[in-house]
């Protein structure tokens, strides 16, 4: 009998948490209003729907109208990046300023603003997978309308100096979003100590459904909506408001807040022990952002002389589930856009697998990975030695 | 899985039989707008291929070869029609791509057999023609080394095409059980391989640039817009009002000259063909006689070896053969058997 498969693919998404499903089943059912009705089934979605936003924000160290629900993280990227360039637009600040090692949905929607007039700036990353702070300096100026940059790297776990360049652009008089979606849950994320104009998360990685998440928009900073329709979420978000995914993001914030302190010394250790492991089974295995601050959950390596697509198919077959770059519509993996930005050599950056632990991890699943690694890179070494 | 109906229904035979099967789709080239719904390779093909991996419970991946495939694959594609010659790309895929670059990949995952959904057979470590004479894809075949070939399982090669249809749709295969048959080459959108040719080598390229259409004796009977839009064979494209038609009978790289000449001028009574590929264990002799054949679907012709080395082989045929072009494959059979096959010289 072979052993249960091992999920190492946290960062990509996670399990719906049974305090989260039964949180929001109500709303499903007896409770199915439409929370802009003026009757009581709509007073109870209301209701239901109020109180979520009160607790998500505060969660985030925020005030309830500063929540703005949507469909996910790309959705809650895209609205903070176009929504607030959308309003700055013609008022003689054309820079944008961003990263490339953005996840898509903001590197992609400040394509978008650079194609609507923006000048698009992206920051250089040194090699330790930190943004280049003289870099940012020299670009975070007073013509700048908007500056986007992400407080953890969804590859590499790399924690950004969010705090320093969202101070930067206040001094410029700029706008500041951060993408939040890996640092939830993983770091003190607060409004109140950090800067910032907008801010995203995204549920399904921690514990709530997919197509929920969240923009924080600082009261005073004007947004402009993606969407046109009913007044729903001060008309940022039309749309009838989802109760029962509000509920399940707030239940998940906050059981991810009050587990954080204990599951991050737990997922360091596991995240450790696999790096440690790893290591030593595979000498020359390159750990890629290690020299700098990193989520505890995401390891992030390349092994020489493979690829990662081979890398990828042997641990799946052995029942291994992790990661590599981004994936292309169908299905074939590419090179990461992280680690070209890192400027390591495209041989490094085209065999990067993702491990990332979380709420299904258990140690044992750590030593049985790092048992059947060393067969991994040598079935993946076969596989790149014809080419 | 080309997301298509034989290799969907080999993987599902293969997993009827109690083999631990995994699928894979390789992925060729970029998609491009110029491609939009091609019957191999495009999106909506590898979504076919894993939907029918997901029905049939098997894991499915997409392999990226574009780099390899236009290495391997496409640029001699370019470079052969650049210099007059006729190529045939299927063939150094099967060689190169599927049957090595994909090999290598099934020996990373400890696979001990590959499957195709070709028809043609493989027996005691010999390549034989499928059992569908119409069908039969050994022509595209030959080159696989005869390691490859040791491992090969061609399920549907026992079979007839209608066969795999019906068998498609008892195997609950629908979505891919009616497709139509894949017959252009894959990366050439619309069966104008001149665009490609264009992207590649530029308009100013000299197989792409006005040279003279003339006759065996040198006669110029016209002009055309680039030898390389041009086939052994071909009638389309010529000047017409001579009382017999005209078929491209040669091409002339050097001088960018198109041969032109009546049918009978087509015929040839030898070739030499070379990056000769044997798949049994002892070569043709000088002497023997052999079946060959010159294209795919073209009938076997019999033709007595003349010359042979590990890598070149000779043949002269009992009667004369039409339009043998250089570029493509000639395959040596003995009966059912292939003994090997190279490109004609």
């Amino acid at each position: 009998m072979p052993a249960p498969p091992i999920y190492l693919d946290h960062a990509a998404t996670t399990p719906v948490r049974p305090e989260v499903l039964e949180a929001m089943l109500p709303y499903f059912d007896a409770k199915f209003g439409n929370a802009s009705s003026a009757h009581r089934w709509g007073r109870e979605a209301r209701a239901a729907t109020d109180a979520a936003r009160e607790r998500i924000a505060a969660c985030l160290g925020a005030q309830p109208d500063e929540i703005c629900l949507t469909s996910g993280g790309t959705e809650a990227d895209n609205l903070a990046v176009l929504g607030g360039w959308r309003v700055q637009q013609g008022n003689g600040r054309p820079g944008i300023v961003s990263t490339p090692i953005e996840h898509k949905a903001v590197l992609e929607a400040v394509h978008q603003a650079a194609r609507e007039g923006g000048d698009e700036r992206l920051l250089a990353i040194d090699p330790t997978g930190l943004v280049n702070l003289d870099a940012a300096r020299a670009h975070i100026r007073q013509d700048v309308a908007l500056v986007s940059v992400m407080w953890v790297n969804n590859e590499t776990g790399v924690i950004q100096p969010v705090a320093e360049l969202a101070e930067m652009a206040k001094a410029a008089g700029a706008i500041f979003h951060t993408d939040a979606v890996q640092a939830f849950g993983k770091l003190d994320v607060d409004v109140r100590s950090l800067p910032c104009d907008f801010l995203s998360v995204s549920g399904h990685k921690f514990g709530a459904p997919k197509s929920i998440g969240a923009v924080y928009v600082r009261r005073g900073t004007a947004l402009a909506p993606l969407f046109f329709g009913g007044s729903q979420d001060r008309g940022r978000r039309p749309g009838t408001e989802n109760t029962p995914m509000a509920v399940a993001l707030a239940t998940a914030m906050e059981l991810a807040l009050s587990e954080r302190d204990v599951e991050v010394a737990r997922l360091r250790s596991l995240r450790d022990r696999l790096e440690a492991g790893l290591r030593a089974a595979q000498p020359d295995l390159v750990v890629h952002g290690h020299v700098a601050p990193r989520v505890p959950h995401i390891l992030h390596c390349s092994v020489p002389g493979t690829d990662s697509e081979s890398l990828l198919m042997s641990l799946d077959l052995k029942g291994v589930a992790a990661s590599s770059g981004s994936a292309c519509q169908s299905g074939s993996v590419t090179p990461s856009h992280v680690l070209t930005a890192m400027g390591l050599p495209a041989d490094v950056g085209a065999s990067a697998v993702r491990f990332s632990v979380g709420k299904l991890t258990a140690a044992e699943q750590i030593d049985r990975v790092i048992a059947l690694f060393p067969d991994v890179v040598r079935g993946a070494r076969a596989m790149a030695g014809k080419f | 899985m080309s997301g298509g109906v034989d290799s969907s229904v080999a993987a599902a035979l293969l997993v009827r039989q109690g083999y631990d099967v995994v699928g894979v789709t390789m992925k060729l080239f970029e998609d491009g707008a110029a491609l939009p719904d091609r019957p191999c390779c495009s999106l909506d093909a590898t979504s076919d291929a894993r939907r029918v991996a997901e029905q049939l419970g098997i894991p499915h991946y997409v392999l990226n070869m574009v780099d390899h495939f236009g290495r391997d694959v496409i640029a001699d594609f370019v470079a052969e029609y650049a210099r007059g010659r006729t190529p045939i790309p299927c063939v150094r895929c099967n060689t190169f791509t599927k049957f090595s670059d994909l090999v290598a990949k099934a020996d990373g995952i400890g696979a001990a057999f590959v499957a195709t959904g070709h028809y043609a057979r493989a027996l005691g470590g010999e390549l034989h023609r499928g059992a569908d004479d119409n069908k039969d894809q050994t022509y595209f075949l030959w080159g696989i080394r005869r390691d490859v070939v040791k491992r090969l399982l061609l399920p549907v090669g026992e079979m007839t095409k209608d066969e795999t249809r019906a068998l498609a749709r008892e195997l609950r295969l629908p979505r891919v059980a009616d497709k139509p048959e894949s017959q252009e080459i894959c990366f050439v959108p619309d069966g104008d391989y001149v665009q490609i040719l264009r992207r590649e080598l530029g308009e100013e390229a000299p197989s792409l640039s006005r040279g003279n259409i003339v006759t065996a004796n040198g006669d110029v009977v016209g002009e055309h817009d680039g030898f390389a839009r041009y086939t052994i064979g071909q009638r389309r494209g010529l000047p017409g009002g001579s009382a017999d038609p005209l078929y491209v009978v040669a091409l002339r790289p050097e001088t960018r000259e198109v041969v032109v000449g009546p049918r009978d001028a087509l015929l040839g009574s030898q070739l030499s063909a070379s990056e000769v590929n044997w798949l049994v264990d002892t070569p043709p002799r000088v002497g023997d006689t052999v079946q060959v054949r010159v294209r795919h679907r073209a009938p076997l012709a019999n033709a007595k070896v003349e010359a042979v080395t590990a890598r070149a082989v000779r043949v002269a045929f009992e009667t004369p053969v039409s339009a043998i072009s250089p570029g493509q494959s000639a395959v040596l059979y003995d009966g059912p058997r292939v003994l090997g096959g190279g490109f004609i010289d």
